[in-house]
């Protein structure tokens, strides 16, 4: 699982992050970074979205399959994109699409390369997507939730 | 009924997202806002965008020519930065040899 604290600048340094859940699709691992949306369509190859002078983490909230959004990459391509464009690690927000999670898991799996990706629905989701649709900018900081301990002497 | 997260010429419209999807003609903008990114639909892409027309979509992508501030499609730049002169759709400190900027423009001709 993965352990996503989140400071809202205009608490920072005082205020105690929120902390939400996620799930690793792929490999673990920890990056931190400024909250920054991408529209799904602008991980295309036709568009040149910006490359970010700050340190970001992406937010993709993917729709539902149903209303059928124009797909033009692969979830992976997409992820690979937005970390080509300098983000440290690219959420998903899966709650309107479930195949999502299983297509990223497949696709993580064999892909050789440093891909942070995350995803999250339900709770976790709107807060975060919340604070996107505010405007409100935040640090996002994605940890590994730790195991239960295993004591190294116990067997 | 279009909800307040999207502009008119929306077809598929998402709270978080703006438009997924422009009624035809029309182009879409990704635009960026601080932290957010929505999808709003345009007759005709602004200043430092061209359009690109395709089946499925009409898109604004942004004009990458340097010292160009706006531009006609990805190789042609229609309006460089001040104290520049174009040439054959690109920008340059001085006119290329055997081109002179014709009186008062900054547009080079031979």
């Amino acid at each position: 699982k993965a352990l996503i604290k989140v400071t809202p600048l205009r608490q920072e340094p005082t205020g105690k992050p929120i902390t939400l859940e996620g799930v690793f699709a792929g490999m673990k691992g920890h990056a931190e970074g400024r909250l920054m949306q991408s529209h799904p369509l602008s991980l295309c190859n036709t568009s040149e979205d910006e490359r970010q002078e700050n340190i970001f983490i992406s937010i993709v909230k993917l729709e539902s399959p149903e209303r059928q959004v124009p797909q033009c990459l692969p979830l992976l391509e997409k992820a690979r994109l937005a970390m080509k464009r300098g983000a440290q690690a690219v959420i998903f927000d899966v709650t309107d699409d479930a195949s999502a999670a299983v297509e990223l898991r497949e696709s993580l799996l064999n892909s050789g390369d440093y891909l942070l990706v995350v995803l999250v629905q339900a709770k976790d989701a709107e807060v975060l997507m919340g604070l996107v649709n505010r405007n409100e900018e935040a640090t996002v900081r994605i940890e590994t939730m730790s195991e239960t301990p295993k004591w190294a002497h116990y067997d | 009924e279009v909800p307040p997260s999207c502009t008119r010429g929306c077809e598929l419209c998402s709270e978080y997202n703006g438009c997924l999807k422009c009624m035809p003609k029309l182009f879409i903008l990704l635009e960026r806002n601080d932290i957010r990114q929505i999808g709003v639909c345009l007759a005709s892409c602004p200043v430092g965008y061209f359009g690109v027309r395709n089946p499925d979509m009409n898109k604004c992508n942004k004009c990458r020519i340097e010292n160009c501030e706006d531009c006609f499609s990805r190789n042609f730049c229609t309006k460089c930065k001040e104290g520049l002169y174009s040439h054959k759709g690109r920008c340059y400190p001085s006119c290329p040899e055997g081109f002179s900027a014709t009186n008062g423009t900054t547009e080079c001709t031979s």
